[in-house]
C-alpha cells in the first residue's frame, strides 16, 4: 500500500490529522493496533475546558474552542459536543487569591475567556452546589462532548475525502529508505513519504523507531458514571484547589473524575483502580454537592494516559529524521486540543509551517545537552 | 491482613467448597449476596415460607441438608454482602449495611451462578414479561405465585417449574414449547452418554409426564413468539404447525437455557473461550477450577452449566487445589482426593451433553427479528438502532457500545451482551469466539457515592492470619 | 395475578408502596410487597417513560429499580421490606429535574 502520509494511532490527534490532510487532497493511511478510540481518545471524561489552560497552550486551546462550536457542521457528524460552560469553585479565600492572580496574567496577556464570580453568582448557576463555597471562575464557551462519538466523527468525515483507517493493525518495524518510510504492518507492507505519530500512551516506542528520544511516562486517571440522576448542573464543574471534577450530560448520568490515579500497565494494555481513592473522591463530590450523596455510580474505569515531565504535549517535527511529525502527550488533557492540532499536524506536513508557536512543545526539549 | 481463601457466592459450589475447605482447617470468609445461603437453585431451601416444600422436589429437600451441614462448617459467612469488585491483586469489595468493605485473599473461589438467557420477542420489556427463573425465586422465597400464567420457552427449569405450579394448585394458562423438532433426532446419538447417569433422565420425563397428566393446554413446536399488550402483558401470541395460536395470561415466563453470569470473571479479566454447544463463554480453568489467574478459581454455572450436583463436585475440587496450594494437603493427596468427584462429572457431563442438544435455543428466538424489539432494555436500543451503530463504523462491540449506548446502563450488558455478540457474528459473518464480549467495569451493581464514601476494611481473626 | 400461598401467619410489617399502605409477611422482598399489592410497575423507562416492572426476581436485570426512603436505584428484588419502609416508582427519565 502506498500514501502520502502514514499516520500512526487512531486517536482524537490521529484522526483529526486525517480529515485535515485528506481534505486538503493528501492520501492518507491510518494504522491503529486496537480500534478507534480504544484508548485515552474514548475512555476520558469528555471535557471541552479552554479554562484553566497553561499559558503555552492557551493559543491553540482557543482555536480549538472556536473549532468546537461548528465542529458537527465541519464534520457532517455527531460529537455530542454541547456548549454548556465550566465552573471551578473556589471554596476559600485562599482559592480567590490565586484566582485573582491568574487573572492578571491573563489580562496582561490579552486574554479575557476567563470571569471570576461571586457566591451569588455561583449559586444561581449551580443551585445545588454546598453554599459554603465562596465564588469561582468560569469559562462560557466551554463544554463536553461524548469522546468516542468525536473521534469517530473525525475518521468518518477524513474516510469520506478518501483516508484509509485500518483498525487493529500494529505497526510491526518503521525505517526510512532513500526518501520514503517503509512500515511492516499487521496489513503488510506500507509506504509513504511522510509519517506522522499520534500514538498516544506508545508514542514513545513509535519515535524510538525514528531515532527520537523522550521521556514519556504513564498515569491512569480514574472516572466513575452514575445511573441517570434528575438534572442538577448544566455546565462542567471543577474546584480551584481540590481533586474534584464532574459533568452532568443531557441523558442525566453524572461523570466524575478530578483526577485520582490509579494503576497503569501499558506493557498489557490495562489499568488497576485505586478504591479507597475512588472512596476519597466520593467523599470530596458529596461534600460539594450534597444532593450526589443519592447518586448511584455505575461504573469505575482508567484510561491509559501518557505524561510529559512538564504536562505539555509534544508538537512539531521530528529531530533525528526527515518528513516525520510528532503530536503526542498531552498529559490527559489533550481531547479539547485535538481539532487544532490536527490541522496543524496537516500544515506542517503540507506546509512546512503553522501559525503557532510550538516552542514549548519541541520533542528534543529535554534531550541532555551536558553529562 | 490477607485471608487464606474468600468463596464468593454461596450456591451449592460455595457451599461444598467450604466444607471442604473446614475439613481440613481452613476457615474461609464466603461473601453471599442473599439473606440466606443456598444460591437459586436452594433458595430457602432451609427456611422455606411454603406450607408444604416438598412439592418442589426431592432435589431441593437435598439441598436443606447441605446448608445444614455447610452452616454447622465454621465458615464465616456473610449474608446480604454484595460483591461489586474482585480484582487481579487478590482485593475484593463489597456493599454491606451501608458502606463498603475492602478484603484481601491469598486464594479466591469464585461462584457467581448463572442467569436465564435473554429472550428478546417483540413486547419482552412490557410489565408481566418474567423469567422462569423469576417464578421460581418468588415462590422459593416468598410464597408468592401468579395465577393463570403463561410458561413459554425450552428446557428442564421451565418445565420444572410448570410442574411445581401444578402441584401446587396454582393455574397455568399454557406451556409453549418452543424446543424445534430437529433437536430430538440430533440429541439422538447422545442417549446413550446420558443413560450413564439414568435418575436425571427419569426426573426430566416424569415431569413432561406430570404436565401432560394436568390436562393444560401444552404447544409444542412453537415459533414466533410475541408478547400482547400495550401497557402490560395481555397474553402470547405464537405460530405452531396448525397455525397461529393466542392465549390470554397478565404474566408470561420466559425461559430457554441458562448461561454462566459473565461479569464478574470478565471484569477481573481472566480467559473465557466461547462454547458453541451451550451458545455461551465459558471460563478457562483446569480440571481443578483454576483460571488463567492463578489464585482466582471458578466453580459451578458461573465457570459452565453444569447443574446443581456438579457445581458441587466443582466446588470441592476447587478446595482441593486451594488447599494444595495453600500448603494444607500435597499434590498427591489432591489427587487422590479428587478421584471421585472427577469421576462424577465426567458422567454428568454426558447427560450434559444431551440435554444442551435437545434443548439447544432456536436462532431466530436469540436475537430479535424485528427492527423496533429492543436489546438494551436499560437504553432501550433497538434492533435498528445496533444495525445503524454498524453501519457507521464500529464493528466491535465495545465501539458499539461507545456508540450507541447499548450495554450502558444498569444491568452491564447482562440482558444485551449476548444477543450483541451474536448479532455482530452474524452481520459480519464471523464466528462469535472472533466478535468477543463487552469489556465489563466494576462495580457489578449500582453503588450509591454514599455507599463508596463508608470505606472500610475487613481482616480475618488474629488466630488465622498467618 | 400474584398472590401468597402462605397458610402460616407470619409477622407482618406495614409499608407504603407509592403512598398507599400494604400489609406484607415481614423479611420478603419489596418486589413480592409489590407483586401482591398489584402496584408492578418499579420504574418509568428513561428515555420513553414506558412502565416497566421485574424481570429476573435474582437481581440481574435492574429493571425493578424503585425509590426506597428516598434512595432511588435500589433493587426491589434484593431488598427486603421493613416496618415504614417508603417504596415509589422511580421516575429519573432525561427530562426529570433536580428539586432544591
Amino acid at each position: 500500500m502506498n500514501a502520502d502520509v502514514l499516520i500512526i494511532g487512531g486517536g482524537i490527534q490521529g484522526c483529526a490529522t486525517a480529515y485535515h490532510l485528506a481534505r486538503a487532497g493528501a492520501s492518507v493511511i491510518l494504522l491503529e493496533k486496537d480500534y478507534i478510540a480504544r484508548h485515552a481518545s474514548g475512555v476520558n471524561a469528555g471535557g471541552v475546558r479552554l479554562l484553566g489552560r497553561d499559558m503555552a497552550e492557551v493559543p491553540l486551546s482557543r482555536a480549538a474552542i472556536q473549532m468546537w462550536q461548528e465542529l458537527d457542521d465541519t464534520l457532517q457528524g455527531d460529537t455530542g459536543f454541547r456548549p454548556t460552560g465550566l465552573i471551578n469553585i473556589a471554596v476559600d479565600q485562599a482559592d480567590l487569591d490565586k484566582l485573582h492572580a491568574r487573572q492578571n496574567l491573563m489580562q496582561a496577556a490579552g486574554y479575557t475567556h476567563e470571569h471570576i464570580i461571586d457566591r451569588d453568582e455561583l449559586l444561581a448557576r449551580l443551585p445545588h452546589v454546598n453554599p459554603a463555597c465562596v465564588g469561582g471562575v468560569r469559562s462560557d464557551l466551554d463544554g463536553h462532548a461524548i469522546p468516542y462519538k468525536a473521534t469517530n466523527a473525525f475518521r468518518l468525515a477524513a474516510e469520506r475525502h478518501g483516508a484509509r483507517v485500518l483498525d487493529s493493525c500494529e505497526l510491526h518495524a518503521l525505517r526510512r529508505v532513500g526518501t520514503r518510510w517503509l512500515a511492516d504492518s499487521t496489513a503488510g507492507r506500507i509506504e509513504a513519504a511522510t509519517m506522522v505519530n499520534c500514538a498516544g500512551a506508545w508514542a514513545d516506542r513509535i519515535a524510538l523507531m525514528i531515532g527520537d528520544n523522550v521521556p514519556l511516562s504513564h498515569a491512569a486517571p480514574m472516572l466513575m458514571i452514575t445511573a441517570r440522576m434528575p438534572q442538577f448542573a448544566g455546565p462542567v464543574v471543577g474546584a480551584v484547589s481540590r481533586q474534584f471534577s464532574f459533568k452532568q450530560f443531557e441523558n442525566g448520568t453524572v461523570l466524575i473524575g478530578g483526577g485520582a490515579k490509579g494503576f497503569a500497565d501499558r506493557a498489557n494494555n490495562a489499568t488497576r483502580l485505586d478504591y479507597a481513592k475512588l472512596a476519597e473522591a466520593a467523599r470530596t463530590t458529596v461534600e460539594f454537592f450534597p444532593i450526589m450523596a443519592r447518586a448511584a455510580i455505575n461504573r469505575m474505569w482508567a484510561g491509559l494516559e501518557a505524561y510529559m515531565p512538564d504536562n505539555l504535549p509534544v508538537i512539531g517535527p521530528a529531530v533525528n529524521a526527515e518528513r516525520a511529525f510528532h503530536a503526542f502527550g498531552f498529559s490527559a488533557h489533550g481531547f479539547q486540543m485535538g481539532p487544532v492540532v490536527g490541522q496543524v499536524m496537516a500544515d506542517l506536513v503540507l506546509t512546512g509551517r503553522t501559525d503557532f508557536d510550538l516552542t514549548p512543545f519541541r520533542i528534543d526539549r529535554y534531550d541532555r545537552k551536558v553529562l | 491482613m490477607a485471608h487464606d481463601c474468600v468463596i464468593v457466592g454461596a450456591g451449592p459450589a460455595g457451599m461444598a467448597a467450604a466444607l471442604t475447605l473446614a475439613d481440613h482447617g481452613v476457615r474461609p470468609l464466603v461473601l453471599d449476596r442473599a439473606a440466606r445461603p443456598g444460591g437459586q437453585i436452594y433458595r430457602a431451601a432451609s427456611a422455606s415460607p411454603l406450607p408444604d416444600r416438598s412439592v418442589l422436589g426431592a432435589d431441593y429437600a437435598a439441598g436443606a441438608e447441605l446448608i445444614t451441614a455447610y452452616t454447622a462448617s465454621g465458615a464465616d459467612h456473610r449474608a446480604e454482602a454484595d460483591v461489586w469488585h474482585v480484582g487481579a491483586d487478590g482485593k475484593i469489595l463489597f456493599s454491606t449495611d451501608g458502606g463498603t468493605c475492602q478484603a484481601e485473599a491469598r486464594e479466591i473461589l469464585l461462584c457467581p451462578g448463572a442467569l436465564e438467557r435473554p429472550m428478546p420477542i417483540p413486547g419482552w420489556t412490557l410489565p408481566g414479561v418474567m423469567t422462569a427463573g423469576a417464578a421460581q425465586v418468588m415462590l422459593k422465597s416468598d410464597a408468592v405465585v401468579a395465577e393463570g400464567a403463561v410458561f413459554a420457552g425450552s428446557g428442564p427449569l421451565l418445565y420444572l417449574i410448570v410442574a411445581q405450579y401444578l402441584r401446587l394448585g396454582v393455574k397455568v394458562a399454557a406451556l409453549v414449547d418452543t424446543t424445534p423438532r430437529d433437536n430430538y433426532l440430533r440429541a439422538a446419538p447422545l442417549l446413550a452418554g446420558a443413560l450413564r447417569v439414568p435418575s436425571m433422565l427419569t426426573k426430566g420425563l416424569s415431569l413432561l409426564h406430570e404436565i401432560r397428566q394436568a390436562g393444560i393446554p401444552v404447544f409444542r413446536w412453537a415459533s414466533d413468539l410475541q408478547v400482547l399488550g400495550q401497557d402490560r402483558a395481555r397474553g402470547l401470541r405464537f405460530v405452531t404447525p396448525k397455525g397461529a395460536q393466542e392465549i390470554a395470561a397478565d404474566t408470561v415466563f420466559l425461559h430457554h437455557g441458562v448461561t454462566p453470569n459473565p461479569n464478574m470473571t470478565r471484569a477481573l479479566g481472566v480467559q473465557h473461550d466461547w462454547n458453541p454447544d451451550q451458545l455461551c463463554w465459558h471460563v478457562r480453568r483446569d480440571p481443578f477450577g483454576q483460571s488463567t489467574l492463578a489464585h482466582v478459581s471458578v466453580a459451578g454455572d458461573g465457570g459452565a452449566i453444569v447443574g446443581a450436583e456438579g457445581a458441587q463436585c466443582e466446588g470441592r475440587l476447587a478446595a482441593l487445589n486451594m488447599l494444595c496450594r495453600l500448603g494444607r494437603i500435597d499434590r498427591a493427596t489432591r489427587d487422590h482426593l479428587a478421584r471421585a468427584d472427577l469421576t462424577r462429572l465426567k458422567r454428568l457431563a454426558g447427560v450434559r451433553r444431551f440435554i444442551d442438544r435437545l434443548y439447544r435455543p432456536q436462532a431466530a428466538l436469540r436475537v430479535p427479528q424485528c427492527p423496533d424489539t429492543l436489546v438494551c432494555r436499560c437504553e432501550e436500543r433497538s434492533l435498528g438502532d445496533l444495525r445503524a451503530g454498524f453501519d457507521a463504523g464500529a464493528r466491535d462491540p465495545n465501539a458499539l457500545k461507545s456508540l450507541t449506548r447499548c450495554g450502558m446502563g444498569p444491568c452491564q450488558g447482562r440482558q444485551c451482551g449476548p444477543i450483541v455478540s451474536q448479532l455482530l457474528a452474524d452481520w459480519r459473518d464471523e464466528p462469535v469466539s472472533e466478535v468477543g464480549y463487552y469489556r465489563l467495569r466494576s462495580p457489578q451493581r449500582l453503588l450509591s457515592l454514599q455507599e463508596l464514601s463508608r470505606f472500610n476494611r475487613v481482616h480475618p481473626a488474629p488466630e488465622e492470619a498467618q | 395475578m400474584f398472590r401468597s400461598l402462605r397458610t402460616d401467619a407470619p409477622a407482618r410489617v406495614r409499608v407504603l408502596v407509592n403512598g398507599h399502605p400494604v400489609e406484607v409477611p415481614a423479611g420478603q422482598s419489596v418486589w413480592s410487597a409489590l407483586a401482591l399489592s398489584g402496584q408492578i410497575t418499579t420504574r418509568k423507562a428513561a428515555l420513553s417513560a414506558q412502565d416497566r416492572s421485574a424481570y429476573c426476581a435474582m437481581g440481574v436485570c435492574f429493571e425493578c429499580l424503585v425509590d426506597i426512603d428516598g434512595l432511588p436505584n435500589q433493587q426491589a428484588c434484593l431488598r427486603r421490606v421493613t416496618e415504614g419502609m417508603q417504596i415509589t416508582m422511580q421516575t429519573i427519565t432525561e427530562d426529570t429535574k433536580a428539586e432544591l
